[in-house]
């Protein structure tokens, strides 16, 4: 297949996850959404279930309003909208972790808005480290298995573990190596860029992983186009087609990102232990860098230059969800460390029922400006 | 400066005005203001005015280029820049001491930073939201039933401004229907509204990093009763250039002439 047919499969993926989701139901699976930013997705695929990712959409936000007030994060507003829409009809359950204060809210109203889909809560430890942290986190994900044993009737096999462990371990692979090629390949667009992962929250792993390692195979025997500004990307979203459409017709290649939904989900793999449920909480303790996972040492914006510096991007590009707290408190920190690196930081507003985007179109042109 | 007897014109079509300049040997041959902006005949006013001012016909122009809100919607330009690229080449060259410029515009505000020879370095927008920008202010005016230009007499007769603490127009309105209930003089309503205005472009300014010299640019850069609040929120004198308004269609014709 040419680079523009496998990326056409990415996009048909990552745009019609309603579709994606009939199919898996037709064939007689059962379904299991997984709610942002980090669910243990490997538990629900080792009980032979199919997770798909519940990120929302971009809609207007109407019976969600019911539940939420106007000021709190529209992703989590969106998840709730389409549920009482009747949008995932048919999954088996949504699992929520506790990340931050609006998913805590989320699956507290999801109870009641969408009775037909019954809430598994996923408790994390806020912190996160010692024999304490693993303890916690190890209860929380016991109850993710009762609770989905209780309503599928599925049943957790250690040894299935071991193996989706593998799976998943894998599909991070590919995507951290697919992140590196596209940045040496500016003629792939960044909606293309975000289709890519995107399209992974609603895929099985395996067949993701096979689309992405033959991706990575064309892409490298084939030479890369000149590039425009090299921006890196952060924030929990960036795959709003309007906000990607100004990124390419302003020439602002993204040659890495700190977003949530794209190369956060894919940093740290689970280590290989004789115990896997162990081995997931270890994951767990590990992983870091990222606005919605405790740090006192406030890692992460040095963690962002130093990932910018190492793809020579020349500028960050911060796309902020509105009202989304824990990167708002993080962002302080960010821009200080990127002025004292020499990196300039434009911020940019979004939210999931934005449908002007003339604001953010001024912001970028003028960032590109100052990149010039 | 390039351009040998050329003419170069420069178009800032913003959410309320229009505004065009046309340079002619780094001089201001002709401008306008139209009292109308995106979405309308505005635009097309101020181009022609621009053109009759300056006694020249568009097909004389070497090279057109839009700025603001509105500038990818206008046919007649060659090229865009964003308005804030154009406030900051315009307010650079009324003020070249510049470091600094906020630009509060009908809709939006703005604060741009100026590295040594006024190469745009860092920037911040607020929200798309109406608080702090001549939006606000118009609202205000018509809530007190004064025109937008007496407001900055209105303030300099305030004893005790009426502080407007509400982030939200639509709140701030409520608030200052309250005062004016209380009986509180519309002078000090007025004077509170523009330290509300000014609160907010110094929390925007601070974000940036104010280095000095300080200039206001745009539409409410006209209004002394903000520019003195601003100048008590950041402790510092603000310039201002009587052609402030007019600073991002100076700066989209001196792009034009020096692309």
């Amino acid at each position: 297949m040419s680079v523009q047919e496998l990326l056409s499969r990415f996009h048909t993926a990552a745009a019609n996850p309603g579709a994606q989701l009939k199919q898996y139901l037709a064939a007689g699976e059962k379904v299991v959404l997984t709610a942002p930013v980090y669910t243990p997705e490997e538990l629900i695929h080792a009980m032979g279930l199919v997770p798909m990712g519940a990120w929302g959409a971009d809609l207007p936000l109407e019976e969600s309003k019911k539940y939420f007030p106007a000021f709190i994060c529209s992703i989590m507003q969106s998840v709730l909208e389409l549920g009482m829409r009747g949008a995932y009809e048919g999954v088996s359950a949504l699992v929520v972790p506790s990340l931050c204060d609006s998913l805590k809210c989320l699956g507290q109203n999801w109870k009641y808005a969408v009775p037909s889909i019954p809430f598994v809560p996923m408790t994390y430890p806020q912190n996160r480290w010692g024999q304490v942290g693993e303890d916690f986190t190890r209860a929380g994900y016991e109850r993710v298995i009762a609770d989905l044993e209780r309503i599928t009737g599925q049943t957790l096999d250690t040894k299935r573990l071991v193996d989706s462990i593998r799976v998943y371990n894998r599909h991070n692979a590919a995507m951290r190596r697919v992140d590196e090629v596209l940045a040496n390949h500016p003629e792939i667009t960044a909606a293309q860029r975000s289709d890519i992962f995107k399209s992974a929250f609603f895929v099985k792993k395996e067949e993701h992983t096979t689309w992405v390692e033959e991706l990575i195979s064309v892409l490298e025997g084939t030479a890369p186009d000149m590039g425009g500004h090299k921006v890196m990307t952060s924030g929990i979203l960036c795959d709003s087609p309007a906000l990607l459409e100004i990124f390419d017709s302003l020439g602002l290649q993204i040659v890495a990102d700190d977003v949530a939904a794209e190369s956060r989900q894919y940093r740290t793999d689970c280590a290989e232990m004789s115990d896997p449920l162990a081995a997931l909480c270890d994951k767990f303790t590990r992983m870091d860098c990222c606005s919605v996972l405790y740090d006192p040492d406030k890692k992460r914006p040095a963690s962002i230059v130093a990932q910018a510096k190492a793809r020579n991007a020349k500028g960050v590009v911060v796309v902020l969800t509105k009202f989304c707290d824990p990167e708002e408190f993080d962002y302080p920190f960010l821009k200080r460390a990127c002025d004292a690196a020499g990196l300039p930081v434009a911020l940019v507003e979004v939210d999931r029922q934005m449908n002007n985007f003339a604001q953010a179109r001024t912001a970028l042109e003028t960032f590109r400006e100052i990149l010039s | 400066m390039r351009g040998d007897r050329l003419l170069y014109a420069g178009i800032d079509i913003g959410s309320t005005t229009s505004k065009c300049v046309l340079l002619r040997d780094g001089e201001i041959v002709g401008s306008t203001l139209v009292d109308t902006g995106i979405g309308t005949g505005g635009p097309e006013q101020a181009f022609s005015g621009a053109l009759a001012a300056a006694g020249v016909r568009s097909d004389e122009i070497t090279r057109c280029v839009a700025t603001g809100y509105g500038r990818t919607s206008w046919k007649g330009a060659d090229e865009t820049i964003s308005e804030l690229a154009a406030h900051a080449r315009g307010s650079h060259f009324l003020l070249p001491s510049t470091r600094t410029v906020i630009d509060i515009g009908g809709q939006d505000a703005k604060v741009i930073a100026l590295g040594p020879g006024g190469r745009m370095v860092n920037f911040a927008m607020n929200d798309k939201c109406a608080a702090g920008t001549g939006r606000f202010l118009e609202v205000m005016a018509t809530i007190l039933r004064v025109p937008i230009q007496s407001l900055e007499e209105l303030a300099a007769q305030a004893q005790r401004p009426a502080p407007i603490s509400s982030t939200c127009t639509v709140f701030a309105e409520s608030e200052v229907i309250s005062q004016l209930a209380a009986g509180t003089p519309i002078s000090d309503v007025v004077a509170g509204i523009c330290m509300s205005v000014a609160s907010r472009v110094a929390a925007l300014a601070k974000r940036v990093g104010i280095e000095q010299e300080v200039c206001m640019s745009g539409g409410v850069a006209q209004n002394g009763g903000v520019r003195r609040a601003l100048e008590r929120a950041l402790e510092i004198p603000i310039f201002y250039a009587p052609q402030a308004q007019m600073a991002g269609a100076l700066g989209a014709a001196l792009y034009a002439c020096h692309k």
